[in-house]
């Protein structure tokens, strides 16, 4: 049975497992491409990104923009599914058309957002200024920035909860909503006390993807803000590139990439914990 | 929950309204692809004007964007026939495998995902630069097969553990060796399986950016990577880059139509049977 396993384990060992450990011999050197001979500094490359504001700041705006774009995607894709559940007819259409922005590339989906917010020739500004409402600079300013990078994120990742969250209902015993009826449970009561109940685990594992890949977000906020105005929305990731790509610092943007990882593996350990604790009381 | 004919109606109402809503960013590119820039940014915006296709052709033949699209496609095909494969082969042993060490593997698979790809980015980019591979599809394809095995592992895992192990065993009792039996027996019975994950992991490899931003150049460009440097600033090539743009979304579009049963199982690395 290992040897069906042999060939993918050993590209596996190859692309994954040598760049994951050079990086993290990059990450205690001050290895700078094109720059001096490199040398092992330790743990300065740590030490020196976690007593700096621009790095609490950048992930302060990560676990921010997540957080509330994920607490949004959960709440209207919990609607849509819902929405898609009661549908009699017409679900796969209504599916498939609200799943488009997902599959969309993401910089192609950017470019689009882009050219809703874009000051001025925007669809939106040119809406609004159409009806002599003065918009705000969405791209240009701090707090609109950040709102129209939540809205981005929410537009890109709703459709995939709404049809997680759809397959979920779809797989309940139906007996048990229609007992909740029977016994006099209104259409709220049925959704706090039976449905969403059923639901957490599901729920779990989808936020526990999306805090993993909030650590990821890259290319929509690289074509969208590309971290402005200033670093308003800079997430970890684009200030990772910045510092790997741009200044071309590869031994501190290893020591960012570690410390993100560490900060990834923590929260989901913690949603683990969580789901398996949570777990134990509700069966 | 099934209800009255109203209550229908208001439910469809509500849902094609939200529709529409949701997809008002692509429409309005696919309006200013359409038209002449004088008019793409007038305000009011106009809704009815005379559509062209001539920016689309603009783009496709004389900015080049075919010979993108082509080193897309190299580059998407390239990391299926490679990750598909090699992932299959590791899916089926771990399928039939419940050793303690199989799951701590597949469990292992899965912290890969963990890992922010910018941390991966980083020595591939120094290892293009040693080997000279910069700017070649080897490099990309590699780094793509990467980012790409723990996902194929798992959603072909998934389709395995639906395949009874009666048949492995039934095959093997009419004397073939494990390896005939795979091939022969198990293979066949998850050909759609196969083709979900392929088109998953081509399409994750057509829609890369961070990578492909890092790794391509001249010569390998692909098409995120090409209309991002376009971008959505200059409002004089608006409608060239929206018709890039809407071209490059029409994979996506297909890829959604083929596998449209099979969409969650695929997002969630098989752990949702939708």
């Amino acid at each position: 049975m290992w040897l069906f396993m042999l060939p993918s384990v050993l590209v596996m060992a190859l692309v994954l497992l040598y760049p994951f450990l050079s990086a993290l011999y990059y990450s205690f050197t001050d290895y700078r491409l094109g720059g001096p001979p490199t040398s092992f500094i330790g743990l300065d490359n740590y030490t020196g990104l976690l007593t700096e504001g621009r790095f609490w700041a950048d992930l302060l705006n990560t676990i921010g923009l997540v957080g509330i774009s994920v607490a949004l995607q959960l709440v209207i894709g919990m609607a849509l599914a819902l929405g898609l559940y009661g549908m009699t007819r017409g679900v796969r259409l209504v599916s498939i058309l609200n799943f488009l922005p997902h599959v969309v590339t993401p910089v192609v989906g950017g470019i689009f957002l882009k050219w809703l917010f874009v000051g001025r020739w925007g669809l939106l500004d040119a809406t609004l200024i159409s009806f002599d409402i003065f918009p705000p600079d969405w791209l240009g300013d701090p707090f609109w920035a950040r709102f129209t990078v939540v809205l981005a994120d929410t537009w890109k990742f709703m459709p995939f909860l709404m049809l997680v969250l759809y397959a979920g209902l779809q797989s309940f015993d139906t007996a048990l909503l229609e007992a909740a009826s029977i016994d006099g449970a209104n259409w709220w009561q049925r959704l706090r006390y039976v449905i969403l109940p059923m639901m957490k685990p599901l729920i779990l594992f989808v936020v526990a993807i999306r805090t993993m890949d909030a650590f990821r977000f890259f290319d929509l906020v690289y074509v969208l803000t590309n971290g402005g105005p200033g670093t308003a929305t800079e997430t970890i990731t684009l200030y990772t590139y910045q510092i790997g790509f741009r200044m071309l610092e590869i031994g501190r943007a290893s020591a960012l990439g570690m410390i993100t990882l560490v900060i990834v593996a923590i929260m989901v350990a913690g949603l683990i914990w969580f789901m398996t604790r949570r777990g134990r009381e509700a069966f | 929950m099934r209800s009255s004919w109203q209550t229908q109606s208001v439910l469809l109402a509500v849902m094609g309204a939200f529709t529409l809503v949701n997809l008002v960013p692509i429409l309005w590119g696919l309006i200013i692809s359409l038209k002449q820039p004088g008019e793409a940014f007038s305000i009011p915006p106009t809704l009815i004007f005379e559509p062209t296709l001539i920016f689309h052709r603009e783009v496709w033949v004389e900015k080049g964007f075919l010979s993108f699209l082509w080193n897309s496609l190299v580059i998407a095909a390239g990391t299926v026939f490679v990750s598909v494969p090699i992932g299959t082969l590791a899916a089926y042993g771990l399928a039939r495998t419940r050793s303690r060490q199989a799951s701590t593997l597949l469990f292992g698979l899965l912290a890969i995902r963990m890992l922010p790809q910018i941390l991966l980015a980083l020595p591939f980019f120094v290892m293009a630069r040693y080997l000279a591979l910069v700017d070649t599809y080897t490099m990309m394809i590699l780094a793509m097969v990467a980012m790409n095995q723990p996902f194929t592992i798992w959603l072909m895992r998934s389709f395995f553990v639906d395949v009874p192990i009666e048949l492995d065993e039934a095959a093997m009792i009419d004397g073939c060796n494990r390896w005939q039996a795979f091939w022969h027996v198990v293979l066949p019975a998850v050909r759609p399986g196969l083709a979900v994950t392929s088109l998953f992991s081509m399409l994750l490899a057509y829609n890369e950016f961070l990578f492909a931003l890092i790794l391509t150049g001249k010569n390998t460009k692909t098409l995120p990577v090409a209309i991002a440097e376009y971008g959505g600033e200059d409002i004089q090539y608006w409608s060239i880059s929206a018709a890039a743009a809407i071209g490059i979304m029409l994979p996506a579009v297909i890829f959604t139509l083929l596998v449209q049963r099979h969409l969650i199982r695929g997002l969630t690395f098989g752990a949702v049977k939708g």
